[in-house]
C-alpha cells in the first residue's frame, strides 16, 4: 500500500508539468524500477512522436530526440 | 561554430566542471595554479556566492556541493516566491537557485530544474537525495525545448546561462509558452554594448566563458518583447569590465585569439551583465 501511494505520488508529481519536449504532448509513464519515493528506471513515452524518453538513476532523459 | 557544436562544446566543458568541483565558468585553466579561481573572483564557491548577493543564511540552507560558484547571481529573483508557486530554473546546474526556490515554495510548491549537462543533473539529483527534499526535480532536457507543460509555471529565472544557447528566441518562446499568464520570468544573464571581434565570436573557449555567445543587449531585449513579454524591466546592470581580465579563462582566450592587453580592455568595457524581469500577460 505504501508502494503504490510512493508511486501515485512520483506520477503524480512528475507527470502533472511534464511534457514531449519536442510536440509538447502528454508523455506514458512506465515504471521498471522504484526505490523510496522515486522512480529510479522506467521510461515515458510519447504517444504522437512515438519516442522513449528513459528514466535512468532517477533521472528522465528528456534532451529531444528524432521521431521514429 | 554550428548550433550542435555549440551544444556539444558547452556540455563537455560545464561538465567538467560538474565532475571536478571547482568554480569556474568556462573550461579549465592550463596553469594548475589558478585551478580554483574563475570570474575574478575568490577560490571558494561560497564567497563568489557571496558577492552575487546571497546571503549566509541561504547559503546555509544548499546541501554541500550544490553551489559551483557560477553564474552571474539572482538571488533577488527567488524573493518573488510565494508558498505553494511552481518554479522553474533554466540551466540549473548542480541546483544551487532550486534548492533556495524549494525552501521558499514549501512542500505545496514545485521545483523543477532543467540542465542539458547529464553530469550536472547527477550533482544535482545527489544533493537533492542529501536534502531530502521532495518538491524538486531534475530533468535533463534543453532549454530550447523544455519538457515542461503549457501554463504550468509561476515563475521563471535562469543565472547566467541563456548567452550560452545558440537558439536564444527558441529559449524565450518556450519561457513563455511554459508560464502561467501573469507569470513572471527574472533573468540573470551577459549582453554586449557593442559587438565583438570576428576572432573572438569564433573562440570555442570564448563561447563557454559566457563571452561569444552573447548578444546585443538592445537586440537581446527586442528577443525577449518579441517572445511576447510585456513589463521587461532591466533591475541591474554591472559591467564585467576589467573582472574579466583577471580571470584564466580571459588569458587563454586572449591568447587563442592573439590580442593585446589593451584590446582585451576594450572588449571588456562591452560585456556587462544584467538582470532583468519580464511578465507574461494575462491575456
Amino acid at each position: 500500500m505504501e508502494i503504490i501511494a510512493a508511486v501515485d505520488r512520483m506520477k503524480r508529481n512528475l507527470m502533472e508539468i511534464i511534457c514531449c519536449p519536442t510536440c509538447k504532448g502528454d508523455l506514458a509513464l512506465s515504471v521498471r524500477k522504484e526505490e523510496a519515493n522515486e522512480i529510479v528506471q522506467g521510461s515515458l513515452t510519447c504517444g504522437k512522436c512515438h519516442v522513449d524518453y528513459p528514466i535512468e538513476e532517477g533521472i528522465p532523459n528528456l534532451l529531444p530526440k528524432e521521431k521514429k | 561554430m554550428k548550433d550542435e557544436e555549440v551544444k556539444k562544446v558547452v556540455r563537455k566543458n560545464y561538465g567538467d566542471i560538474a565532475l571536478k568541483n571547482s568554480p569556474c565558468c568556462g573550461p579549465q585553466p592550463v596553469n594548475p595554479s589558478n585551478m580554483n579561481s574563475c570570474c575574478g573572483a575568490p577560490p571558494s564557491a561560497d564567497d563568489m556566492s557571496k558577492k552575487m548577493g546571497y546571503s549566509e543564511e541561504e547559503l546555509a540552507k544548499i546541501p554541500e556541493g550544490a553551489n559551483l560558484g557560477l553564474g552571474c547571481g539572482n538571488p533577488v529573483a527567488l524573493a518573488s516566491l510565494k508558498e505553494g508557486d511552481t518554479y522553474l530554473d533554466l540551466g540549473s546546474g548542480a541546483g544551487i537557485d532550486c534548492f533556495l526556490a524549494a525552501d521558499r515554495v514549501g512542500k505545496s510548491g514545485k521545483v523543477i530544474g532543467v540542465d542539458m549537462t547529464p553530469e550536472m543533473i547527477d550533482r544535482a539529483r545527489e544533493n537533492v537525495k542529501k536534502a531530502g527534499l521532495e518538491n524538486i526535480e531534475f530533468r535533463l532536457g534543453e532549454i530550447e525545448h523544455l519538457p515542461v507543460a503549457d501554463n504550468s509555471v509561476d515563475v521563471i529565472t535562469s543565472n547566467c546561462v541563456i548567452n550560452l544557447s545558440p537558439d536564444k528566441g527558441a529559449v524565450f518562446r518556450e519561457a513563455f509558452r511554459v508560464l502561467k499568464p501573469g507569470g513572471k520570468l527574472m533573468i540573470s544573464d551577459i549582453v554586449l554594448l557593442k559587438q565583438l571581434p570576428e576572432a573572438v565570436l569564433k573562440s570555442a573557449e570564448a563561447y563557454v566563458g559566457c563571452v561569444s555567445g552573447a548578444m546585443l543587449k538592445d537586440e537581446y531585449l527586442d528577443v525577449v518583447k518579441e517572445s511576447g513579454f510585456t513589463d521587461i524591466e532591466i533591475v541591474g546592470e554591472t559591467s564585467s569590465g576589467n573582472v574579466w581580465l583577471n580571470d584564466p579563462l580571459a588569458e587563454s582566450i586572449i591568447k587563442t585569439i592573439g590580442i593585446s592587453m589593451e584590446e582585451a580592455k576594450e572588449l571588456g568595457k562591452s560585456i556587462v551583465s544584467i538582470k532583468f524581469s519580464a511578465v507574461k500577460p494575462k491575456i
